[in-house]
């Protein structure tokens, strides 16, 4: 053996918040082996937010500035990764915060006390009552979050492929670990993983095809190779880009792969589904942004087509569908679907302003819907959550503050001005106004149309709460400090983001620039 | 390009590894399904082995076809090996249109790849010359990939912890002992000799067999919770009916 | 993105006005806003104990924005002309990508005349709410709305790019949406304030896309640059983004249409209706028709359909409000008829925008002086809006009787009132041109005069005056307090003298800066103007005098008491009316409840139409979520297989 082993080049400052959070998800594991279970509970909170914390500091005071590709090229750190990466962990800041939400009780409230007991059984009714509870979801969610991470920050279409899977599955297994409506919940697991094993599939044999192609799974070699265009290898070009992107889409919810995420968002723990629509946009649009504008630029002009037409599709669709909803889980469910498809309109802009409009977008749009599930949480009936939207008629007079807040990020939601949603849409928009052509501006136009869509709706869910008399026992319960400040920085972003977007905004421009 | 052996070899274990898929898709029974994936992982080891990586061919059905099959059989076993899935489908048109997009899918794939043409030969000799077969995958998986390879570990966890907290149920009270149990029975004057034994019979004894009660009817007692659940308890008429016969030729050979 | 027009591009026909930077009180114009919106925000968020204070805030809130409103009048009167216009940079709001959008405010001639309009208005109504609202248990929510509405109207009106205003444009619109729903225990409030909710969204989805036009075409939305880089613009774009500003302003000035919701909104408390959907919220479509005058002046085709627009509604407006029995209706009626004189006024460009300004300026005061009338009639009379209930209130509401009247006289375009010298200056406008045109709108804006006197004097003969008392019998009418009817006499004034005041002042010649690049050309009109005046003035009286023989001198004929001696005695009257009926005011009865009926079954239906249909395709789609995961699996499938081929094909 004359060749050498070589090791790869590893930048420790560059991957430090990856591994941070790495390192939490393990204490956490041994946290369930080692500590008390009475203590469980408040050891998992602390570690999981000294982990995002420390994972925040790291990320901003050092690896803000090891740009490069580092492992071989399998992590990149750019403008795009870094602050996608900020964000993500201040979303997982906040959704530890709201999932940590015990009511006064001895467990967190929205996660069932034995997952492994048969729903509405002794042993369940027993172990609630001995005030078991999930606390294993702290370590299962940083795990999910260093994927999220990872799948921003991959270089290489490998890479992406495991930190889909790691992000994947804790979330698969946090969706059936609801409290209440137990077989709801476990239903909506099942289909989550099936489909979403689905779509892997689909990822990983486009990624194959690619690699055929290219000869290599890196995405900045493929979009060599594409540049090089060899003619031979074409019938493999085209599939591949297509069956990586659907791989993609689908964890953004787009239609028509967006099947899963009305039954997953309604039976998931309401925190952890405010966690997924927030966060697990973010990662894969970052993913998407990434493959987009620096692996697969070379030839858009031949896939393009396909994602206007999704992109058209994910609008309507989401927005008509939110019109017959009744569950309001479901139909924040289908509005996130109509959000991903103005997202969408960003990133067929094909410009770097399009990076920055979709990552603003992301930012307003999760730090909304953070708290809009936080809101969603607090009003009960008899207990669980009345997710019925007829249950939340007359709520307005009852609790006027959780009315209010939540009207505050519906109107968000339908983009009406000095909300962030206004701002977004406008930095979605635009420029796909300016650098996306007819087919941006025809985008713009069926997304300001589905937007007025889902305005009505918003207005008429603001209707019931305000204007119709309900029935006196659904009310909204006191969160307890942290659920509160959670929902109080999420709406405080949701207005400021509106008033003065200006340092976000730029600070997405600032970061829009991907490493090639 | 490739030789002839080379592709006579391709069709051929091509071939059985995609029937042999469609039959872990396709099969009603467990068993029949874990065979037909064990076969396809065999089929695609040893494509592996023709393409001059012999160790991930042998890893391949190591693995796949040894440990993971294992697992998946003792699943089977528990389960019950006869226990098939109902595969009646209800919704109008799925299984029609499922054959048909599949099978456009299929045509779609097959005109894009079946158009590429690769020069060259594709020949392994001489990286499995130096550094070698194996030491060449290590430089990979432990060089460039080395962060896959970690972090892939992360799955692992997760998946240890999913099984954790889906499928373990643990016991919030401690088990009662023999002892206890027959305290119980006696403080509640309920079955004070316990439950009744499983049935008993001339030509059949199985605990999946209920007992027959003096009066002749069938004690539900005596069975398993658990055999019960699964719908696996044997009736136990055929036997009470042998008996009857034989209790009939005796008393009627008398008069005859 | 760099403009695709620049400025030199091409001759330039309007001149922009040139700003200058704000100084002195102007300086504090973000007050305005600033002012009622913390009311608003401190009252909201005050909870039930803002039912005690609210009010009085709202109101210290709303004066002080009037008051800094004047400061800022008196100091740009002091100026010399090229210095009125002043801007004032707040802060940049955002950058996305490369569009940049500062949020600025804008104080020139026009700007502050609205800024007066509705702070003097807005703080009359806060005052007369004192007494409106007395007794209401959210009374503090009410007012936290009425500030909130100020609040919003003055962004819309202050704004310096069409962004800001479209802030504002959506403010005011929810502002109206939560007061027109704010007695939500009343059952017809639902369906009145979604559909006010439905038609004002098509108004803002134009709005939307007109200002994406143009960030396109211009790069940016703020007015300088818009008006400024107008000449350079092609004539088809300037054309596109005129006819989606017609569309929004159609949407939230109820002009046809999309007018149908401007009578539903009357559900809403009456000082609502007086100040939002009568005096300012309601002509923010001519505002900014006005405001894009740059745009206008250079698509005469889009001009040319908001002439035609604002006529139709003019006519359709009129015909409604005389068949329509409950005041606030034939109010709100007779609101979209004359906001129709507005907009066709703008319609004619430059001869007309000034007038258009000026009859928006003495409607407001005259129309919210009526509105206020109307609510203090229905505060004597149990909250009836019936007409046919009323009759003969003069003796018993003498103050309402005569601040009313004094509207009613100015909305007729009586001489020397307010609403003469507007509307006058608009129909003589409406003569001017070329061809067709002049007739055809002249005509119309003079037919209308003389519908307006019919349907006015009808509403106010049936209301005060008439041969008897048509009462329910639980009512006991009783002049409302003081601090309701001041401000109507307050606005009663207005009505009178306003019209005069601004001609003396020379209130066209101000404003023209900004709308006319300066110099007010005077054109002479197809037809003399004594003519115009002497035609104007026969028909309306013809109009008022029909009225009176219909319902003055005659019994309403739907509640004719029988059997006392003075009905047998009317009778006589009511054959003769009879005849009157069938050969003048009969045809002209049908066409107006066809009308009307007409504007239920289509425009509402349409709107209905729009609505079901959403909802339609929506449950269709809904049917594909079956819950199974083999179907979603199929759609993925379905989805990817289209994808592909798709891809195959166009390859």
């Amino acid at each position: 053996m004359n060749q050498e082993f070589t090791m790869v080049e590893i930048n420790y400052w560059a991957i430090a918040p990856l591994l941070v959070v790495v390192a939490g998800a393990l204490i956490g594991v041994l946290v369930e082996a080692f500590v008390a279970r009475a203590s469980r509970h408040n050891v998992q909170l602390g570690v999981g937010l000294v982990t995002y914390l420390a994972a925040l500091v790291v990320l901003l005071a050092k690896s803000r500035t090891e740009h490069g590709l580092t492992m071989g090229g399998s992590v990149v750190i750019d403008g795009p990764s870094v602050f996608l990466m900020a964000v993500i962990l201040c979303f997982a800041l906040l959704s530890l915060l709201v999932m940590a939400e015990r009511f006064g009780g001895p467990a967190a409230d929205a996660f069932t006390p034995m997952g492994a007991a048969t729903p509405g059984s002794d042993l369940e009714r027993s172990a609630e009552s001995a005030g078991w509870g999930t606390t294993e979801a702290v370590p299962l969610m940083m795990i999910s979050v260093v994927g999220m991470m990872l799948f921003v920050s991959s270089g290489d279409l490998l890479t992406m492929f495991v930190a889909l899977e790691v992000l994947s599955l804790p979330l698969y297994v946090l969706t059936g670990l609801a409290r209440r409506r137990r077989l709801l919940s476990q239903e909506a697991a099942l289909k989550y993983f099936l489909l979403g094993s689905f779509s892997s599939a689909f990822f990983l044999f486009g990624a194959a095809l690619l690699y055929g192609y290219a000869g290599s799974v890196d995405i900045a070699r493929i979009a060599l190779a594409i540049g090089a265009a060899s003619p031979v290898l074409d019938g493999l070009l085209l599939p591949g880009v297509a069956l990586v992107l659907i791989g993609l889409l689908f964890k953004v919810g787009a239609v028509p792969f967006h099947a899963w995420t009305p039954d997953a968002y309604q039976g998931a723990p309401t925190p952890v589904t405010g966690f997924m629509a927030a966060a697990t946009k973010i990662a894969a649009f970052g993913a998407i942004l990434r493959l987009a504008y620096v692996g697969l630029s070379g030839n858009r002009w031949d896939w393009e087509p396909a994602l206007i037409a999704i992109a058209a599709l994910t609008m309507v669709i989401g927005a008509v569908m939110t019109v017959t909803q009744t569950d309001v889980k479901r139909l924040l469910a289908y509005s996130s679907i109509a959000h991903a498809g103005f997202i969408l309109v960003a990133v067929m802009s094909f410009d770097v302003t399009g990076v920055s409009g979709a990552m603003f977008y992301l930012v307003c749009y999760g730090f909304t819907t953070i708290a809009a599930f936080a809101l969603v949480t607090l009003v009960r009936h008899e207990g669980s959550e009345a997710t019925d939207l007829s249950q939340w008629a007359g709520l307005g007079r009852r609790s006027p503050v959780v009315a209010g807040a939540f009207a505050i990020c519906l109107l968000a939601f339908a983009g009406i001005p000095l909300t962030s949603g206004f701002t977004a849409k406008f930095a979605a928009f635009a420029p796909a106004i300016s650098h996306g052509g007819a087919a941006g501006a025809w985008l713009v136009v069926i997304g300001v149309l589905a937007s007025a869509v889902t305005a009505y709706v918003y207005f008429r869910i603001i209707v019931t709460m305000f204007f119709e008399e309900g029935a006196g026992d659904v009310v909204a319960i006191t969160p307890s400090t942290l659920t509160t400040i959670a929902i109080a920085i999420g709406l405080v972003l949701t207005i400021l983001l509106g008033v003065l977007p200006g340092p976000v905004l730029e600070a997405a421009t600032q970061s829009a620039q991907f490493l090639r | 390009m490739t030789s002839t052996g080379e592709a006579w070899a391709f069709w051929i274990l091509a071939t059985v590894a995609v029937v042999t898929a469609l039959v872990l898709l396709l099969a009603r029974k467990a068993v029949h399904a874990a065979f037909g994936m064990a076969a396809s992982m065999v089929a695609l080891g040893a494509i592996f082995l023709a393409q001059q990586a012999p160790f991930l061919g042998v890893v391949h059905v190591f693995v796949y076809s040894g440990a993971v099959m294992m697992l998946f059989l003792f699943v089977v076993m528990l389960v019950g090996v006869d226990h098939a899935d109902s595969l009646v489908e209800t919704l109008p048109g799925q299984r029609f249109w499922s054959t048909v997009l599949a099978l456009g899918l299929a045509a779609l794939l097959m005109t894009g790849i079946g158009r590429v043409n690769y020069t060259g030969t594709a020949d392994l000799s001489a990286v499995n010359a130096d550094p070698g077969n194996v030491p060449a995958m290590a430089g990979l998986i432990f060089g460039r990939y080395v962060w896959v390879f970690e972090i892939t570990s992360l799955l692992l966890i997760t998946a240890a912890m999913a099984g954790m907290v889906l499928a373990q149920r643990q016991r919030l009270t401690p088990k009662a002992t023999q002892r206890e149990w027959s305290e119980r029975r006696i403080r509640s004057n309920t079955h004070v000799a316990g439950l009744p034994n499983p049935g008993v019979y001339a030509r059949h004894n199985a605990v999946d067999t209920p007992a027959l009660q003096p009066d002749g009817s069938i004690s539900a007692l005596s069975i398993n919770r658990t055999l019960k659940a699964r719908g696996q308890v044997a009736s136990p008429v055929e036997h009470v009916e042998a008996e009857e016969r034989i209790q009939r030729e005796i008393t009627e050979g008398r008069t005859r | 993105m760099t403009p695709v027009y620049t400025l030199a591009a091409a001759q330039v026909v309007t001149e922009v006005q040139p700003t200058v930077d704000a100084s002195g009180a102007a300086s504090w114009a973000w007050l305005l806003v600033a002012l009622p919106l913390l009311g608003a925000a401190i009252i909201l968020l005050g909870g039930r104990s803002a039912n005690r204070w609210g009010p009085t805030l709202a109101n210290v809130m709303s004066w002080g924005a009037f008051g800094l409103g004047a400061a800022i009048l008196i100091e740009m009167l002091g100026r010399a002309g090229d210095e009125r216009a002043q801007s004032l940079h707040l802060w940049q709001w955002f950058t996305g990508g490369s569009f940049e959008v500062n949020a600025g405010m804008l104080v020139d001639q026009l700007s502050i005349s609205f800024v007066m309009l509705v702070t003097f208005v807005g703080s009359l109504i806060h005052v007369y709410s004192l007494g409106y609202m007395e007794h209401d248990p959210d009374k503090g929510r009410f007012f936290g709305y009425l500030n909130l509405f100020i609040a919003a109207m003055l962004t819309l009106v202050l704004a310096d790019s069409y962004v800001l205003l479209f802030l504002g444009w959506e403010g005011v619109g929810l502002a109206s949406y939560l007061l027109i729903g704010f007695w939500y225990q009343r059952s017809d409030y639902a369906s009145a304030a979604n559909k006010a909710f439905i038609v004002n969204r098509v108004g803002d989805m134009a709005l939307a896309i007109g200002i994406a036009m143009m960030f396109v075409t211009f790069g940016s939305a703020d007015y300088s640059t818009v008006h400024g880089g107008a000449a350079g613009a092609p004539e088809w774009a300037l054309t596109a983004i005129g006819l989606l500003l017609l569309g929004a302003a159609c949407g939230k000035s109820a002009q046809f249409p999309l007018q149908s919701w401007l009578g539903d909104a009357m559900a809403g408390p009456t000082p609502v209706s007086a100040l939002i959907h009568a005096a300012t919220m309601v002509t923010a479509g001519v505002y900014l028709i006005v405001r894009s005058n740059a745009i206008f002046d250079l698509a005469p085709t889009a001009r040319l359909v908001v002439t035609i627009v604002g006529a139709i509604t003019l006519l359709l407006g009129a015909f409604i409000g005389m068949a329509k029995d409950d005041i606030k209706k034939a109010l709100a009626a007779s609101t979209m008829s004359q906001i129709g004189y507005m907009m066709l006024a703008a319609g004619l460009g430059p001869v007309g925008y000034v007038f258009a300004i000026f009859h928006l300026l003495t409607h407001g005061f005259f129309k919210a002086g009526m509105f206020l009338g109307a609510g203090s009639v229905m505060h004597a009379m149990n909250d009836q809006v019936n007409m046919r209930r009323f009759g003969r209130l003069s003796g018993v509401l003498k103050h309402t009787w005569w601040t009313f009247g004094l509207g009613w006289l100015a909305i007729i375009g009586f001489p020397g009132l307010s609403g003469w010298w507007s509307k006058d200056k608009i129909i003589e406008a409406a003569f001017v041109g070329e061809g067709w045109q002049p007739w055809v709108f002249g005509l119309v804006t003079m037919l209308g005069a003389g519908l307006t006197a019919f349907y006015m004097s009808r509403l106010f003969f049936m209301t005060f005056h008439g041969s008897g008392k048509r009462w329910t019998e639980d009512v006991h009418p009783h002049e409302s307090p003081l601090v309701m009817t001041v401000p109507m006499m307050i606005l009663a004034v207005g009505s009178l003298a306003l019209g005069a005041i601004l001609t003396a002042v020379k209130f066209p010649e101000w404003l023209a800066p900004v709308t006319n690049g300066g110099h007010l050309e005077h054109h002479e009109p197809v037809l003399a103007i004594p003519a115009i005046q002497i035609l104007t003035f026969v028909l309306m009286a013809a109009g008022v005098f029909v009225a009176w023989r219909l319902y003055w001198k005659a019994d309403v004929p739907v509640v004719a008491p029988e059997g006392s001696a003075l009905t047998q005695a009317a009778r006589t009257d009511f054959y003769q009316d009879d005849v009157n009926e069938a050969v003048f005011v009969g045809p002209l009865m049908t066409t107006a409840t066809g009308l009307v009926e007409a504007d239920d079954q289509i425009v509402d239906g349409g709107a209905r139409n729009l609505g079901d249909g959403v909802a339609g395709l929506s449950r269709v789609l809904r049917r594909a979520q079956t819950g199974f995961v083999r179907s979603y699996a199929l759609t993925m499938l379905a989805g990817v297989v289209a994808v592909l081929g798709a891809l195959w094909v166009m390859n």
